[in-house]
């Protein structure tokens, strides 16, 4: 059986550019233009643009729209000012990770979620289940009209076409004009550089994307878009977390509202808080050659104790970085641990998982 | 040294003979391009014997592992301690400075069966006529 990979609006440009395409979450993407560590330094040192429009973008509406979105999310939503947008996750009644998404509120009872490309009629399905019939909860998904460029990079700000967005803060969002394009523009990112996520009508892709090419803003793949979240100790769904595991053991306590207001998922994870996790997801940083790569082994003393989620080569450290889960006992800072690289014991630690902070010395680290 | 000269296989692997009976190995272009940055390599110690189309070592890509094959039979006499510390070297030049290992050929005969430049250059267009379809 054929199956048609989705192209995005900017699928033609990306072909000119030469880029290198691949199956991603069942779209057609680029992996790379030039150099997967060219992309990587350009976001690291300049400005960078990604098309990420593969991500889902569900819009919510209606006069429950927060009281829904308040029920689903692991953050209350109606809480947000307008104009402004979070992190958070979209639990199970269990507490497993369904995945992790940015909500943004744009009016009263308006809301956007962003979330990853995989599994969203599932996603969809889900949302649909908890809103039922209810003429006040309007779920649209508004992914196929629209396309998202994320333009990431230290350089970011000095880019003429967004000298009208720069007073926004972090995670802060608003409707403007970006060269007589209308557009929804965010000041988030998944690099661990300052930047802006930015949503246009699809009609509009090809200009967008070129007001950015002009610039000089350097096009990058799905390759940089890892290795940069990845330096900068961020999650995969898919990867580092799914529906098997729950935000403590995934080190992601900070998107959970556990103190007041109710979710779904939030009374299995009150349990699991009380009862304490087994596992945690953690950092390592090889220290023995080689590079650890998803789905390793991760060994103690000679025994399996967990498997590497994420891993590769951080190119802003020059080191051999990875995530993994490992017994809680293991798991603190500066534990030595091995990974299996075919069949071979490659020496590793257990380091903090943020490997590049943005702003900070980050040279590469002694081993 | 004149790519000309050099013996090709389909794993795009190259050997260079050299005079007694040697044989310097490398990746060629085709290779480096499809894996992309290239940022670790595993190759045999020297003293290693390698046999013809066996498994010999690793390459590494920021985003792919990959197998060398050995193009011919014989002993690991060098390896190219260059291009461990900087592996981005056979990226920006496969055929020179990105050279892997030297090898000593217990069987030179065995080159015989690999494909000349010609042969491999009609191999690799052939390749990237089926990619672009």
């Amino acid at each position: 059986m054929i199956e048609l990979l989705k192209k995005t609006p900017l699928n033609k440009v990306h072909h000119e550019l030469g880029a290198r395409m691949i199956d991603f979450a069942g779209w057609q993407l680029p992996v790379w233009y030039t150099s997967i560590l060219e992309e990587h330094r350009a976001v690291r040192s300049g400005a960078g643009m990604f098309d990420v429009s593969d991500m889902g973008r569900v819009w919510i509406t209606g006069r429950k729209a927060g009281a829904f979105l308040d029920r689903l999310l692991t953050k209350r939503a109606s809480r947000l000012e307008i104009g402004y947008s979070q992190l958070c996750l979209l639990c199970l009644e269990d507490g497993g990770i369904l995945d992790d998404l940015l909500a943004y509120r744009v009016g009263t009872d308006q809301y956007l979620i962003v979330w990853n490309a995989g599994g969203i009629e599932q996603k969809l399905g889900w949302l649909q289940r908890w809103a039922g019939a209810d003429p006040d909860i309007v779920i649209q998904d508004k992914s196929a009209g629209t396309v998202m460029v994320a333009v990431q990079g230290p350089a970011v700000c000095q880019l003429q076409n967004l000298k009208g967005v720069r007073h926004l803060p972090r995670f802060g969002q608003a409707r403007t004009r970006i060269e007589d394009v209308e557009v929804l523009v965010a000041r988030t990112g998944y690099t661990g550089e300052d930047g802006f996520e930015i949503i246009a009508d699809a009609t509009n892709a090809l200009q967008l994307w070129e007001s950015f090419m002009k610039q000089g803003v350097k096009p990058c793949g799905l390759g940089a878009r890892d290795s940069l979240r990845l330096e900068a100790g961020m999650l995969l769904y898919g990867q580092d977390m799914d529906k098997s595991t729950n935000p403590f053991e995934a080190g992601l306590a900070w998107l959970v509202e556990m103190e007041d207001g109710d979710f779904i998922g939030k009374s299995a994870l009150l349990e699991i808080r009380r009862r304490g996790v087994n596992r945690k997801h953690i950092g390592f940083q090889m220290t023995g050659p080689g590079i650890a790569r998803s789905g390793y082994k991760i060994v103690k003393c000679g025994q399996e104790v967990g498997k590497v989620t994420s891993g590769g080569y951080a190119p802003t450290l020059n080191v051999n970085v990875g995530f993994g889960y490992i017994p809680i006992e293991l798991a603190t800072i500066g534990t030595e641990i091995e990974i299996m690289i075919r069949n071979k014991p490659m020496t590793a630690r257990v380091v903090n998982r943020q490997f590049y902070k943005r702003g900070a010395q980050n040279e590469p680290q002694g081993i | 040294m004149n790519r000309k000269e050099y013996k090709y296989t389909v794993e795009h692997e190259w050997i260079c003979p050299e005079s007694g009976n040697k044989g310097k190995v490398g990746l060629a272009d085709y290779a480096q391009s499809q894996l992309g940055d290239i940022v670790f390599l595993d190759l045999p110690a020297p003293g290693t014997q390698v046999k013809q189309g066996k498994k010999m070592g690793e390459v590494e890509s920021v985003k792919a592992v990959s197998d060398i094959f050995a193009p011919a039979s014989g002993q690991v006499v060098e390896i190219n301690q260059t291009v461990i510390d900087e592996p981005g070297l056979v990226n920006k030049d496969p055929y020179g400075a990105g050279w892997l290992v030297r090898l000593e050929l217990s069987k030179p005969s065995e080159l015989d069966a690999l494909m000349d430049s010609d042969e491999y250059d009609k191999f690799v267009a052939a390749l990237s006529e089926k990619e672009s379809e």
